[in-house]
């Protein structure tokens, strides 16, 4: 029995006309332990799979079990708790509370736990150690290198022991030098057992993965195992495989919009072409805006 | 866990001084302003009591209108507030002051009548005062004592003589013994031949400021005045204090009789008098503090409003700590604690405020406000309350929050 199992999963977001799907009836079984990289354009529901596997998001149809769990009818409360003991998060955008050091940081998810400060500091302070950021403990995060604060992230996300390190585009706002540091606490970490998925935009960092998953369009088109240490054609090709988007395809999508507009009686793949189109639109622009 | 909360937020607030000033500032102005006025009323009830063991409480004051109810043992169950300050007017007539002589266990009797008029003298008007036609026995009823000069005797009741009290004498003459000169009633001169010694605040009654007053002889003032002069107070001791009670009854059944069965006056103890006094104090008290209230009630509301804004920008923060496991409770609790700690910070602050305030007060006024300890623990009690009661809305606001819609939202 798989770690974690998603069986049809779907994300739909708004509902009638409006529908967008951000998951498509998506099945993806992961083993304790493997490394799985998730690449794919922006827009093909990496970050909603990510955030349903976290938990953080609940699926509007489809199975989702985790460690023999279903976790469809956790109530909220019970969600946090295993977001809290099993789960560690580490984003593209840091997340660190600007107004906490690195040490407080790192030990935010034990005061959720309940323990005592001593502890909770102690035990941070050993996982800064781990990730060779012991000398920055009172840092404030805006006094950190990018590289730096990722680090931070990274031992926040390992302070409770989680089995599952969910990375989503950990190392996008980082230079090259950084990302290789990050990259090597990650498969550190896979190389002590945890379970890592990763999203990323970069092929080269898919030689860290022993597992390559492609999505598009809300749904996994390709997943193939890679030795450790290589990266796979496909990797390497992906961007110019799928289908990306330009300004060109913007522009059509609107135009395909405004061309179903007046009619009523639309056909019905006319129409759902044209929400799809609608969908990327608006989650190009939620992710500028982000950035 | 909770405790962590409290210094959570105690550090938050050390981070942005200026607004966590700002927002305590509305809840620090409505423990002050309460604080202030209860403390006021206290004081004022303190100086009563000392006042009252001063008389003594043999003397009997028969009232015009029902101040008050009794029951069978003659405990008083209501009293009237509306009544129960200042003079009262009407439903008291000469004839009464006859049926008091003849009651039986009375041993002195002294009328009062008013007349509420300002006095001068020469060119110098004093507006404030009024005047009080009384006889020889007034100030041994009341116990005061004349500071300079002497009072009216016996034999003196149709001589244009005053006794005047302290204000008086400062605000007319502009001197602290204006003995042997005159001033002016209803056109007719009136030597000055006394100044009394400063008068408590509720001598013989609340609202009723002694010290503005001109007392002269009652028989004289009636022929001064013609018809003007109202009989507001009778002033009675009677045989022995063992007798009040039976001599109340008396003068209340003689009275009733004689005003047609009607109880339209009143007939109130020493001790009495300061109780109604101090109904009437706590009721106004109470008034005045619950109108201060409000604006404990809007620095609630500004408190509420911060927290709203402060949940809005920190909707980033909500959705990381909502990432990393905190339950929704455990999200609530932290804004709740927020919202405590700064009301909670501005009624500690009220607090101190007031005690300074009070100390200003005491220098600066004649009032002397009293600040009990109850005050302090309910004003302490109630900017908890008003901490949680403002706080609740926002922070279930921020627990609800959707993390992944939170963490979307800003960032840095």
């Amino acid at each position: 029995m798989p770690l974690i199992s998603l069986k049809d999963v779907s994300k739909l977001y708004g509902f009638g006309d409006a529908t967008t799907v951000a998951l498509d009836e998506v099945s993806l079984d992961v083993e304790a332990g493997e490394f799985v990289a998730i690449m794919g354009p922006s827009g093909s529901g990496k970050s909603t799979l990510m955030n349903i596997i976290g938990l953080l998001d609940r699926p509007t149809h489809g199975e989702y079990t985790l460690s023999k769990r279903s976790v469809a009818k956790l109530r909220p409360n019970q969600r946090a708790k295993v977001r809290r003991d099993r789960i560690g998060f580490v984003f593209q955008a840091f997340n660190l509370l600007p107004k906490l050091n690195v040490l407080d940081n790192v030990a935010l998810p034990l005061v959720y736990k309940g323990i005592t400060p001593v502890k909770r500091l102690k035990r941070a302070a050993a996982v800064l150690e781990r990730v060779g950021m012991s000398d920055r403990q009172y840092f404030m995060p805006r006094a950190l290198s990018g590289g730096q604060i990722q680090r931070a992230a990274i031992a926040r996300a390992l302070v409770n022991d989680p089995q599952i390190i969910i990375a989503d585009e950990p190392t996008g706002n980082l230079d090259s030098s950084a990302s290789l540091v990050v990259m090597e606490l990650l498969s550190e970490l896979h190389r002590t057992g945890n379970t890592i998925l990763m999203v990323t935009h970069n092929p080269e960092l898919t030689r860290y993965a022993d597992r390559v998953v492609y999505m598009h369009d809300g749904g996994i088109v390709h997943d193939q195992r890679t030795p450790l240490g290589e990266v796979p054609d496909m990797a390497s090709r992906a961007m110019y495989l799928f289908p990306r988007r330009t300004e060109e395809d913007d522009l059509a999508g609107v135009s395909a919009m405004m061309e179903t507009l007046p009619d009523k009686t639309i056909g019905k793949p006319k129409k759902r072409r044209a929400v799809r189109k609608t969908k990327r639109t608006t989650t190009r622009t939620t992710k500028r805006r982000t950035k | 866990m909770f405790s962590g909360n409290y210094r959570t937020a105690l550090r938050r607030l050390r981070s942005s001084k200026w607004l966590s000033t700002l927002t305590m500032f509305g809840i620090v102005v409505g423990i002050v302003s309460v604080i202030t006025t209860v403390s006021l009323g206290e004081g004022i009830k303190r100086q009563v009591l000392k006042q009252s063991g001063h008389i003594g409480s043999n003397l009997l004051t028969i009232r015009p209108g029902k101040i008050v109810q009794r029951d069978k043992n003659g405990s008083i169950t209501k009293v009237n507030p509306a009544l129960a300050y200042g003079f009262g007017n009407g439903s008291l007539s000469e004839d009464d002051i006859k049926v008091v002589h003849k009651t039986g266990g009375v041993k002195d009797v002294s009328p009062l009548s008013l007349l509420n008029s300002g006095v001068s003298s020469g060119s110098d008007r004093y507006d404030d005062s009024f005047i009080l036609g009384t006889d020889y026995l007034f100030p041994q009823m009341v116990q005061q004592k004349v500071e300079f000069g002497s009072y009216f005797s016996t034999g003196e009741e149709n001589r244009q003589v005053a006794v005047i009290g302290k204000r008086v004498a400062e605000q007319l003459f502009k001197e602290n013994v204006p003995i042997g000169q005159s001033l002016t009633i209803r056109g007719q001169d009136f030597i000055v031949r006394g100044v009394f010694d400063e008068f408590g605040s509720t001598t013989i009654g609340q609202g009723i400021d002694l010290n503005k007053a001109v007392f002269v002889p009652r028989t004289m003032l009636n022929e001064v005045a013609k018809g003007s002069t109202q009989l507001v107070q009778i002033l009675i001791r009677p045989d022995n204090l063992d007798q009040t009670p039976k001599v109340m009854n008396d003068l209340t059944a003689n009275l009733a009789k004689a005003h047609g069965g009607q109880h339209d006056i009143t007939i109130l103890r020493q001790d009495e008098n300061v109780m109604v006094t101090n109904d009437m104090l706590t009721l106004l008290t109470g008034f005045v503090a619950s109108i201060a209230a409000i604006s404990l009630l809007v620095g609630g509301i500004g408190i509420m409003n911060i927290m709203l804004v402060s949940i809005s920008e920190r909707t980033h923060e909500i959705g990381i700590r909502k990432a990393v496991g905190a339950t929704n409770r455990q999200i609530r609790n932290q804004f709740m604690a927020e919202a405590i700690v700064l009301s909670l910070a501005g009624g500690i602050v009220g607090v101190v405020v007031s005690f300074f305030v009070n100390y200003m007060l005491r220098i600066t006024t004649n009032f002397h406000p009293f600040i009990t300890w109850q005050v302090v623990v309910i004003a302490a009690g109630v900017s908890i309350a008003v901490g949680i009661v403002f706080g609740t809305i926002p922070a279930i606001k921020a627990a609800r929050k959707d993390p992944i819609e939170a963490l979307r939202t800003g960032g840095f």
